[in-house]
């Protein structure tokens, strides 16, 4: 405790010298701060930016957490990384990847594209986006304290109890886990509502449900899933923290608890979860795929269907996570069939991607390649996913490498492959320069052929008998070349990344304004300049058919027909309270990790504080005159 | 004109939802007594508790939906499927993990 308060001064201390004192213009030089902007901002295209580098930096952390671990397993009996460090490295590459990059970085591209694909001026609540931003990134980085004081989670992502409980796991490891989740989890859970709201209410005239393009869509699925499925989670992540933290046994079968409990919440969880990181990716290729083939998407509205069929699967099959946890042929029968039923609306999205691109007008820009190359290899991990979903398989790839093959195949070819296809193709919207194509390319081939190296040969690895999770193997398992070919190839996916900073820096320097259409889009947000104004659209667009912009164009128009004469609009102001809440949830979690009750509840009633700010401040937001919009119109058409 | 008719509709309304809201606050409380009661008094045969509460935590969920939810205001077809989809996913993981531990 000493120790904090002496830092804490020490800081205050740095902080006078480096600002120039604390007197009446601090908080003047303060707010005029360009990083005063970031942090009080409630614009969606500004917190998608955000979304987008945090998601980076945590990108790159698992990523450094992942060539650890391949590194180690590069020779038999390798001591580089052993026992609890290797499991520390696979627990938090797991948790970091799930949590705090797939889901940010597609929130990222959510914040930066679905307002202006339904025509909106900003988010349904943008305080609570501002919010769930900040929530994100201090549970992240509570987490990922854990490396600084020397003792992180290592009972993997799913951190199943009795070996995540005090018995086993003692020190505070586990408590980083618990609480950087449960915080960035409140964000999480704020953002995906927000979403919903925005998506249903905030619609510009004539977009009705059946003409939203589908990122839009599946967005929306994806946020419903984050509604029902983030609160099991958040059940579960208590019961752990009471039995942690304040004796309870709520898993203690001496004391009558259960801790396949703890299974099961994480699991009803869990695999919705997986479901709530494809469905945008999914998203995202239908509109790189609709856009570079020139057709529209085929079969739109059974990809709609079956993104809600999926959905709505995505609650029904948990329990084929836990097949070995022996709940009996009837139970595990069900759950198969269940499981197995997700590859028809899985196929019929396949297909129609397939059928969009037959007869297609095809651009292979590096958008497309990831769109491209997703087909096949997600194919490939919904196939080795059916052969698991059967119980009497999964008896024998259960905890091998098959099943990191698996997921790997789903993640990485899904959501990643999807992540990467829509920061390429939504770059100019968000920054207003085009990413450059020929660097792109080699960042997908490198990415691709590296991928494919490090996780093809895993399945014939699992097969072989090599258990997931061990540090090591023994030089006469003979798994040792395959394990090599496998390091190989995650290094040359690092390269890749690699490649990918180099192309935004060069692309940066040599940038060239890529104006409002740079793809020949078809969605309403390539109708708007590139950044887009504050207020996104001067006028709310009047939409007429799906793919609003192209029915325009084909229609010998260049624009969109407004909805609405031009008028002042209203704007939300921008506000610190977000961050403020944020750090006190923060200092709330640092303070219950260290076991210390009294600044844990300190943070929290400093957060119920803000809150009670935030209820009785008169903040009206401000208007936008129409002299500045056509002045800032003006100003872009010229 | 349709947007002056609104206000005076919730107006005329106000008096008597005003006394729906204090009345259903109160029998939601009186229903958490009863609850509370059935346990810790031995009314109730032993057997009869759980069911009893369970009836009496049903009543309770559609007051709070229709009185403070306002689910019978807004025929809002999403809203009612949002509802639905929510209770029909938690019923079948409370049933299943009921049946399966």
């Amino acid at each position: 405790m000493a120790t904090i308060v002496v830092l804490i001064v020490f800081a205050l201390f740095l902080g006078a010298i480096l600002t120039g004192g604390y007197n009446k213009q601090m908080l003047a030089r303060f707010r005029s701060h360009w990083l005063w902007d970031w942090i009080t901002t409630v614009d969606h295209k500004k917190i998608g930016i955000l979304y987008l580098i945090g998601g980076t930096i945590f990108f790159v952390i698992g990523g450094i957490e992942a060539l650890l671990m391949r590194t180690q397993l590069f020779y038999p009996n390798n001591d580089f990384m052993v026992g609890r460090t290797f499991n520390e490295l696979l627990s938090m590459h797991g948790t970091t990847m799930i949590f705090f990059v797939a889901m940010p970085l597609l929130f990222a591209l959510m914040n930066a594209v679905i307002p202006l694909q339904i025509g909106a001026r900003d988010v349904a609540f943008p305080f609570l986006n501002a919010l769930g931003f900040w929530l994100f990134l201090c549970g992240g980085l509570l987490m990922n304290l854990s490396w600084i004081f020397g003792n992180a989670p290592d009972s993997g992502w799913t951190n199943y109890v009795p070996i995540a409980l005090n018995e086993y796991s003692a020190g505070t490891g586990i408590d980083y886990y618990v609480l950087g989740l449960q915080i960035s989890g409140i964000g999480t859970l704020i953002g995906g509502l927000n979403f919903i709201v925005t998506i249903i209410n905030m619609r510009t005239p004539g977009m009705s449900f059946l003409r939203m393009p589908l990122f839009t869509w599946t967005s929306f699925v994806s946020s419903a899933l984050i509604l029902f499925g983030f609160p099991p989670l958040t059940a579960g992540l208590f019961l752990v923290m009471f039995d942690r933290l304040f004796g309870a046994n709520f898993f203690d079968v001496a004391a009558g608890g259960n801790p396949v409990i703890w299974q099961h919440l994480f699991w009803i969880f869990g695999h919705p979860e997986v479901y709530i990181v494809i469905l945008p990716a999914f998203g995202i290729m239908s509109e790189v795929i609709s856009t570079f083939a020139k057709k529209r998407l085929f079969g739109y509205t059974s990809m709609v269907f079956a993104t809600l069929l999926i959905g709505f699967l995505g609650f029904m099959v948990w329990v084929h996570h836990m097949f070995t946890v022996g709940m009996g042929p009837v139970a595990n029968s069900i759950f198969a069939i269940a499981t197995m039923a997700i590859a028809v609306p899985t196929g019929i999205k396949v297909f129609n991607w397939l059928f969009t691109l037959w007869g297609g007008k095809i651009r292979f820009t590096t958008a497309m390649l990831y769109a491209v190359g997703f087909i096949p290899t997600f194919v490939l991990g919904g196939v080795t996913g059916v052969m698991l979903a059967s119980p009497p398989g999964d008896y024998q790839y259960h905890d091998s490498y098959f099943v990191v093959a698996h997921f790997h195949y789903v993640l990485i070819g899904g959501t990643v492959f999807g992540i990467l296809a829509g920061v390429y193709y939504w770059w100019p919207k968000m920054f207003g320069y085009l990413l450059n194509e020929k660097l792109g390319k080699l960042n997908f081939w490198l990415f691709f052929i590296g991928f494919h190296m490090t996780f093809f040969i895993q399945h014939f690895l699992g097969l072989f008998g090599m258990p997931r999770r061990v540090f090591t193997y023994q030089p006469e398992d003979q798994v040792e070349l395959i394990n090599q070919i496998s390091t190989v190839g995650a290094f040359l996916q690092a390269v890749a990344v690699v490649v990918l900073v180099i192309n935004v820096i060069y692309s940066y320097r040599n940038r060239v304004p890529a104006g409002n259409d740079p793809w020949d889009g078809r969605t309403l947000e390539w109708t708007i300049t590139s950044p887009p104004p504050v207020y996104n659209f001067a006028q709310l667009p009047k939409v007429r058919a799906l793919d609003a912009f192209w029915h325009e164009k084909m229609n010998g128009k260049k624009e969109l027909e407004p909805a609405e004469p031009v008028g002042p609009i209203h704007m939300p102001n921008n506000t610190h309270l977000p961050f403020l809440m944020s750090l006190a949830f923060f200092v709330s979690g640092l303070g219950f990790v260290f076991r210390s009750n009294e600044v844990g509840a300190l943070g929290l009633i400093f957060v119920f504080l803000v809150m009670f700010m935030r209820s009785f401040e008169q903040d009206h937001g401000y208007h936008i005159e129409t002299d500045e919009i056509e002045k800032t119109e003006k100003g872009a058409s010229v | 004109m349709e947007a002056n008719t609104q206000p005076t509709q919730a107006q005329t309304g106000k008096q008597d939802s005003g006394l729906k809201y204090v009345a259903s606050f109160a029998l939601m409380i009186l229903l958490t007594a009863v609850a509370f009661a059935a346990v810790a008094m031995n009314i109730v045969p032993q057997g009869w508790v759980i069911p009893l509460i369970l009836v009496l935590a049903a009543v309770q969920v559609f007051l709070q939906l229709f009185t403070f939810m306002h689910l019978d205001l807004k025929k809002d077809a999403v809203t009612v499927s949002f509802m639905v989809t929510g209770l029909f996913i938690g019923v079948v993981c409370a049933v299943a993990v009921a049946i399966l531990v």
